[in-house]
């Protein structure tokens, strides 16, 4: 199995410094040696060639074949011309050089021999010496048009452009009609970077072939080089005028229009240029970067998905594709083509190019590898289902456990005592009852005989009550922040105040009937049905109104100091330290609409089994609770939606 | 997945209600990762929330298939007097994760050190949202939502976050909101523009992007 392109890039990405340099390395080393291997070989044959003397293609001193066996012998000095003749004929070069070298140097011929041995010379593989002799030629006779045409090519060839543009220069102006002399002059000036003389003679070329595409398009490179597009453009525009012009000189002119900005007539160009050679792959590319100028994507989509059509593995078509796909944003897609480009062209700098530019403009990633994690391959998730009822509950269960464990460590966390003082708080508070009403009644409590048991069963449901009807009020209001987590329900925090309530109290009231026995109070019931239904029946009346109060405080922010007030009434209506038979019969008529004084008589009834008050009305009490659930939860359903706003 | 389904949404302003979505319907699809676009103000973060469940639409209906993530480094839901530890014990509780496990990976990532056992408001700013960054990377989502505005800290840890979020969006699709289209081009492959309460979805980011062009040149 080929790797992905993930893992390749990965590689790739990994091992930047190191292997793309070693990589660009090993292919250097592997061309150079080619290089030489090619070189050797063109040497050996260009020697063999040498001895026939007629291979070479264009040779401009040619070795004369004929032979002179009797010259070599002739010590005669005038002979000398015979016995060079000879000795280059024979491939003896070292002698030929040793000749020109030692020989007074003057006169044409003189030149000609050294432009001969220079030409041999130099088709073995001996420049230096070569153009030794070329520079003497070109010493001796430097105004002769043969001699001049050598030297020009000899130079231009040993990569002395220098030395060819002057020989290029005398030519052109002993020759003034000599198109190519123009060409070449300009070829070896711009070679030396002498870009305006170079213009100059392109230039001049061009004019005296005005409909020359070549010439044309060499002016127009040689301009656009100097930054003068507007002269390039003239030159392009008057040769296309001319005659029909080829794609090559509309693809020039497309470029230069681009680069004096105008995208349009550039797009012109490429676009005619297109259709009299539609399959190269460069010119829909070109064509498609206009496009991306003029951020017409989708062109410039199709012209790239035409080049691809062409030459579907050309990494500049695809180098173009990935650009394409990372302008787009696409770059899952860019970076998988990226990584298989790297994959075919290892050596590519281009290529290495583009894919760093994808990995770049993921910059969000510092690091490569985290950059190829991510790429679009990612396995697509199953859709889950909608949850349903059961694994709502199971969710919601989860939910206000977690709440409630929260709740117990922020409500009780920030003191020392923490969870003590739930305990403590009404302990004491029972305690002050007692001893006041002790000192104050002279006795015995109401009912029972311990004043501590008395007020503990008047106090256990009030707060039960009061509790979880006050701290759910603030649910809402005090969890705020927790209910941006999008599992946490304005009913989930409320509920589990109420619960984590309830729980305290419950947990109180059995550490101090524990704590009564211990002290030798008669206390526990003799049945704890009563108090326990008595006490479920306040809570649900505590949690009806908690909801309701959830609900007002976000509307009405001053809702708890009015609640505080109707708890403080209630702790004096509610039968807590009396009881209502101690009243007036119209107080205690009045007192009764008090559902809480009903579950208070409700709890003490199981406690004191002698306490069974006749106005105890358990069926008003229980339709007051299912009341007020249903209002608490009906406000709560109304308005859930603007509940869920933030505050 | 997650499809809107005439969903509105509104909020009252000095100047009468904003409408943040009026009546939208769209799908967003799995296996996408969703920029969404839109100028200040234009109601991204409400969007988030709509998206995330935290706030319910007015009207309409919002359906989610699979887990959505609270919005990603948001420590808000942190109590200020509880210790790192528990926050995360409570979140992780909350999504039903392993609380051991999730503490592990928290407390690794946040490199908290003896803050982790303290409250939170001993905590400097960037401890805060390593703590938050890790909580939300802890806990395995179908999509995380990301409010670009969230800050994350030093560049280190910056680092570190968008390693462990690649981690993540692995498996994981992302929606993001943003005014910035750069941060958009970084994470997204799909783009959608929210404006005068009407949400736009693009199949690439091209098109979303050519579309806020136009509003900010409109708006300018």
């Amino acid at each position: 199995m080929s790797p992905t392109p993930t893992q390749l890039l990965s590689y790739y990405v990994r091992s930047k410094p190191s292997a793309a340099t070693e990589a660009a390395g090993a292919a250097d080393v592997s061309r150079a040696a080619e290089h030489t291997k090619i070189i050797a070989s063109a040497k050996t044959a260009l020697r063999d060639a040498a001895y026939e003397g007629s291979l070479f293609s264009t040779p401009r001193f040619v070795v004369s074949p004929s032979r002179n066996p009797n010259a070599v012998l002739s010590p005669d000095p005038s002979a000398s011309t015979v016995d060079f003749e000879w000795a280059l004929n024979a491939c003896d070069l070292e002698s030929c050089l040793h000749r020109l070298r030692t020989e007074e140097s003057a006169g044409l011929a003189a030149a000609a021999r050294n432009c001969r041995l220079a030409e041999a010379l130099f088709h073995a593989g001996r420049r230096d010496e070569a153009l030794e002799c070329g520079s003497r030629a070109f010493d001796i006779a430097g105004g002769d048009s043969h001699i001049l045409d050598f030297c020009a090519w000899l130079f231009s060839n040993s990569g002395c452009h220098a030395e060819a543009a002057e020989a290029y220069r005398r030519l052109v102006s002993l020759r003034p009609d000599w198109t190519d002399g123009y060409r070449h002059a300009s070829g070896s000036l711009a070679a030396i970077g002498a870009i305006d003389e170079a213009i100059a003679y392109a230039l001049g070329a061009s004019e005296l072939a005005r409909s020359s595409s070549e010439l044309a398009v060499h002016a127009a490179e040689l301009l656009q080089r100097a930054g003068r597009f507007d002269e390039a453009a003239a030159v392009l525009y008057s040769t296309a005028a001319e005659a029909t012009p080829d794609p090559a000189l509309l693809r020039v002119l497309s470029g230069v229009e681009m680069l004096r900005g105008r995208i349009d007539a550039a797009l012109a160009a490429i676009e005619q240029a297109i259709a009299d050679a539609p399959d190269r792959a460069e010119y829909h590319l070109h064509r498609a970067h206009l496009l991306l100028r003029r951020h017409d994507r989708p062109e410039a989509a199709a012209a790239i998905g035409e080049a691809a059509a062409i030459a579907p593995d050309d990494p500049a078509v695809r180098r173009a594709r990935i650009a394409l796909l990372a302008a787009d944003g696409r770059l899952g897609d860019a970076t998988a083509l990226a990584g298989s480009l790297i994959h075919d062209h290892p050596e590519d700098e281009a290529a290495a190019e583009t894919a760093r530019h994808v990995l770049d403009l993921r910059r969000d990633l510092p690091e490569g590898d985290e950059i190829i994690v991510a790429l679009g391959f990612r396995p697509k998730r199953p859709l889950r289902p909608q949850p349903g009822l059961l694994s709502r509950l199971a969710t919601q269960r989860r939910v206000i456990r977690a709440l409630i464990i929260r709740e117990t460590r922020t409500r009780f966390g920030e003191s020392k005592l923490g969870y003590g003082w739930a305990v403590l708080e009404p302990v004491l508070h029972i305690s002050l009852l007692s001893v006041v009403f002790a000192i104050v009644m002279h006795g015995s409590p109401p009912i029972g005989s311990e004043f501590f048991v008395f007020y503990f069963t008047g106090l256990l449901p009030y707060h039960v009550f009061v509790h979880a009807s006050g701290a759910m009020g603030f649910a809402i209001t005090g969890n705020a922040p927790l209910l941006q987590l999008p599992l946490v329900t304005t009913f989930d925090v409320i509920v589990a105040r109420g619960i984590l309530e309830l729980v305290t109290d419950v947990i109180v009231a059995l550490l101090m009937l524990v704590g009564f026995a211990a002290v030798g109070l008669q206390a526990v019931p003799a049945e704890l049905w009563t108090p326990a239904t008595a006490l479920a029946a306040t809570a649900a009346l505590g949690f009806g109104i908690g909801f309701v109060n959830a609900v007002v405080t976000v509307s009405v922010r001053s809702w708890d100091r009015i609640y505080a007030q109707v708890t403080r009434a209630l702790y004096f209506c509610s039968g807590i330290f009396y009881v209502p038979g101690m009243m007036p019969d119209w107080v205690r008529d009045l007192l009764s609409w008090n559902p809480l004084l009903h579950a208070i008589d409700w709890f003490r009834s199981g406690f004191f089994e002698t306490y069974q008050p006749h106005w105890l009305d358990r069926r008003y009490l229980l339709i007051t609770v299912l009341l007020a659930v249903v209002a608490g939860l009906t406000l709560h359903a109304a308005f859930r939606r603007k509940l869920s706003e933030p505050l | 997945m997650i499809s809107f389904d005439g969903v509105s949404k509104s909020y009252p302003t000095p100047y009468g209600r904003k409408a943040v979505l009026d009546d939208v319907s769209v799908v967003f699809a799995p296996g996408r990762n969703l920029g969404i676009l839109g100028v200040n103000g234009a109601g991204k973060s409400t969007l988030l929330r709509l998206i995330s469940g935290s706030e319910m639409p007015d009207r309409g209906r919002v359906t989610r298939y699979g887990r959505v993530s609270f919005p990603l480094g948001f420590s808000g839901t942190f109590h200020r007097s509880l210790s790192g530890r528990e926050n995360v014990g409570f979140i992780a509780r909350v999504y039903g994760a392993s609380v051991k496990k999730t503490l592990a990976y928290v407390s690794e990532f946040a490199e908290l050190g003896p803050y982790w056992n303290m409250p939170v408001n001993t905590y400097s700013s960037g401890m805060r949202a390593r703590l938050a960054f890790g909580t939300c990377l802890a806990i395995d989502f179908d999509v995380y939502l990301i409010d670009e505005a969230t800050e994350v800290g030093d560049e280190r840890f910056r680092r570190k976050c968008a390693a462990a979020f690649r981690e993540r969006t692995r498996s994981s699709d992302i929606i993001l909101v943003t005014h910035n289209a750069r941060t958009l081009r970084q994470y997204c492959d799909q783009g959608a523009v929210l404006t005068d309460g009407r949400l736009r979805l693009f199949e690439d980011l091209a098109g979303a992007f050519a579309h806020y062009r136009t509003l900010l040149a409109e708006a300018a």
